[in-house]
């Protein structure tokens, strides 16, 4: 295993009778964004607090970028941004010299840390609003301003807990390819999100979690054998059903028809048959992202 | 050490500017001026009306009212410092820099002391007003400031400790008042309730002439006397409780303060009135006393020169000071306890980001 990247293995933590992490093992590679997915409550921002060197675990072990956090946290820390999911924020202070500031805690000599600071606030865009206090930023406004703070001391390891929650569209793509780029210079990226719609074009690899730990990797492999939704739209829709008559286990939705098929060889089979058929199709896509579906698949799982 | 002294300095910088330095501080600042505007004023007034010299008197009075404004400001800037952050989101950002523990704690009780400070500053002025009137010794000025120094820093580490204990702001800033009013005011109520659970017997003889010593006017004519009267009573003994007493700050300064005395053995200021009082409270009391009208030699004296009392006294603000600043670094090691991470314990209800 790459030991620039995060290594987590057995990691467990109760806050007494709360088991909030149970059994979590996973790594993260450097150049990648590894998604970290999971319902609310499940224990991925506990696991956060442990990677950022705030919480001890109770057991198991993690190293990032070969370091130990709890034996060494100094050392961890120097090597780590953290954007944690509550947005707080020195309410007098501007944006500019939060930045600053957090450059000299990390040991920045005073001109390199302003220097530091313009850079970031161009990287997230806040020029307009550096000079202003930091409790007139709005949701979106602050997740940049803790991000670009995430950023201060150059981190080989980035965790970014829920870091697209509250942005709009546009600052959401700015967002992403943001954090490609980072990802790109050979930094690990872990990225806590519900909102799978962003990491699934963000992420590259996936650690899902459920009450408290990872799934396992071959529990998520035969998930992803199963059959899966494609979405088909066409011009005429009688035309579609007429071509689609006979299957028994077709659904709709507001967007089009639903059609399973069990891997993608079978989807293009479909497809080709219906354009044999005359059917003049407008769309057919899967009916929802990879990381979307395996979410609800265990989703339906565990309440089964 | 180059590295720490800056980290610390930047712990400073911020708590000063984001904490600090707002308009409500700066009002608090404006309303303190006025208080103290009137205060010396009133005194130098009432002073001139006494005829006496006014100097000395006035500047230990402002100097009493600048403690009391410091402490009764202190606990508000300094209780809040660790777990306001942690309230804000701000506190766990910080922790995840290179900021050690004691760095953080340091940096914030020290910002906090300078809040305090900025209160004395705006007293000075008026320090020196009451000084140009006369009589004000730079040496009582310069240990009575010095120890108004100390003991605002004692309530800023305090409020810091708590701060970083109690999981709200709130509780934590009553707690550090409760602390200060309990040195203020507790210290007096349980010196005067102590000393009357332990009573102690005195002996009272006296002797005084018979009746057949005067004549129809009242006259003495022969000095003779009845055989003595011995009467025995209990009194409320203080010698041993001093040490409570020396926890008061206000006794602490008095008691630093060298005392000064006029020619008949008079205090010259408040602080030397104090002073005699709380160091007279050591002098065991006279188990026996004996009166005689017929051989006045035999008298037992208790009336002492203060200057007396004070030489053969344990110098009470030594042993206040002590405890003070044992309270003081207790409540910063508390602290940096709290705030130590990766943290394996957390208190009950508190949210670590």
């Amino acid at each position: 295993m790459d030991p620039a990247g995060i290594v987590v293995e057995g990691v467990r933590r109760s806050f007494g009778s709360t088991h909030a992490v149970r059994d979590m093992r996973f790594s993260a590679s450097p150049g990648r964004v590894t998604g970290l997915i999971g319902p609310n409550g499940s224990g991925k921002t506990t696991l956060l607090l442990m990677l950022a060197t705030l919480l001890a675990p109770d057991a198991g072990t993690i190293r990032i970028g070969g370091i130990d956090p709890v034996r060494d946290p100094v050392a961890a820390r120097a090597i780590i941004g953290w954007m944690p999911d509550v947005l707080g924020s020195w309410a007098s202070l501007t944006t500019r010299t939060t930045l600053e500031l957090t450059g000299r805690l990390y040991g920045l000599p005073k001109p390199r840390a302003a220097a530091r600071a313009d850079e970031l606030i161009a990287l997230v865009g806040l020029g307009d609003l550096a000079d202003r206090p930091t409790r007139v930023l709005s949701r979106g406004q602050k997740q940049r301003m803790s991000l670009a703070r995430a950023l201060v001391h150059d981190p080989s390891v980035l965790l970014l807990d829920e870091p697209a929650s509250g942005l709009d569209p546009e600052a959401r793509v700015d967002l992403r390819l943001l954090v490609r780029s980072l990802a790109a210079e050979g930094r690990t990226v872990l990225v806590s999100s519900h909102v799978l719609a962003e990491l699934e074009e963000m992420a590259d690899d996936a650690v899902y979690v459920q009450q408290g730990a990872t799934v396992d990797p071959d529990r998520l492999e035969a998930l992803r054998e199963g059959p899966r939704t494609w979405r088909v739209r066409a011009e005429d829709p009688a035309a579609l059903d007429a071509a689609l008559a006979g299957r028994a286990d077709l659904d709709e939705d507001h967007l089009g028809r639903l059609v399973p098929v069990r891997d993608e060889a079978e989807a293009a089979d479909l497809l080709a048959r219906l354009i044999g058929a005359g059917v003049r199709v407008v769309a057919f896509a899967p009916a929802s992202g990879e990381l979307e579906r395996t979410f609800l698949e265990l989703s339906k799982e565990s309440r089964a | 050490m180059r590295s720490s002294v800056l980290a610390v300095g930047t712990v400073v910088d911020l708590e000063l500017r984001q904490r600090v330095r707002s308009t409500a501080w700066y009002v608090l600042l404006g309303v303190a001026a006025v208080l103290l505007l009137s205060v010396t004023l009133l005194l130098l007034a009432t002073a001139g009306i006494f005829g006496r010299d006014g100097g000395p008197q006035t500047v230990s009075a402002v100097v009493f009212f600048v403690l009391l404004l410091g402490t009764l400001v202190t606990p508000a800037l300094s209780g809040g410092a660790i777990n306001g952050d942690r309230d804000a989101g701000t506190l766990a950002t910080t922790q995840v820099t290179l900021i050690r523990g004691w760095q953080l704690v340091l940096g914030k009780f020290l910002a906090a002391w300078t809040a305090a400070l900025a209160f004395l500053v705006v007293a000075l002025p008026f320090l020196l007003i009451a000084a140009a009137f006369g009589g004000a010794d730079p040496a009582v000025l310069l240990t009575a400031l010095a120890v108004t120094v100390l003991e605002l820093g004692v309530i800023a580490a305090l409020g810091v400790g708590f701060s970083a204990v109690i999981s709200r702001p709130i509780f934590s800033v009553v707690t550090t008042y409760l602390v200060v009013a309990a040195l203020s005011l507790g210290t007096l109520v349980a010196f005067g309730l102590g000393g009357l659970v332990a009573p102690v017997k005195v002996t009272n003889t006296s002797v005084f002439y018979s009746e057949g010593a005067f004549d129809a006017d009242g006259k003495l004519v022969r000095p003779v006397c009845d055989p003595p009267v011995v009467q025995t009573y209990d009194v409320p003994s203080y010698d041993r409780l001093w040490p409570i007493l020396a926890a008061n700050p206000y006794v602490v300064l008095a008691d630093a303060v060298p005392g000064r005395f006029d020619r008949t053995g008079s205090p010259v200021d408040a602080f030397a009135a104090l002073k005699v009082a709380e160091r007279g409270v050591q002098v065991p009391i006279a188990r026996t006393s004996y009166h005689s009208d017929c051989d006045p030699s035999r008298d037992t004296d208790d009336q002492r020169r203060p200057e007396s009392v004070l030489a053969s006294t344990v110098p009470t603000w030594t042993v206040g000071l002590a405890i003070h600043l044992v309270l003081a670094v207790l409540a910063l090691l508390a602290a940096v306890r709290a705030v130590r991470t990766p943290a394996r314990r957390l208190a009950r209800g508190t949210r670590i980001a």
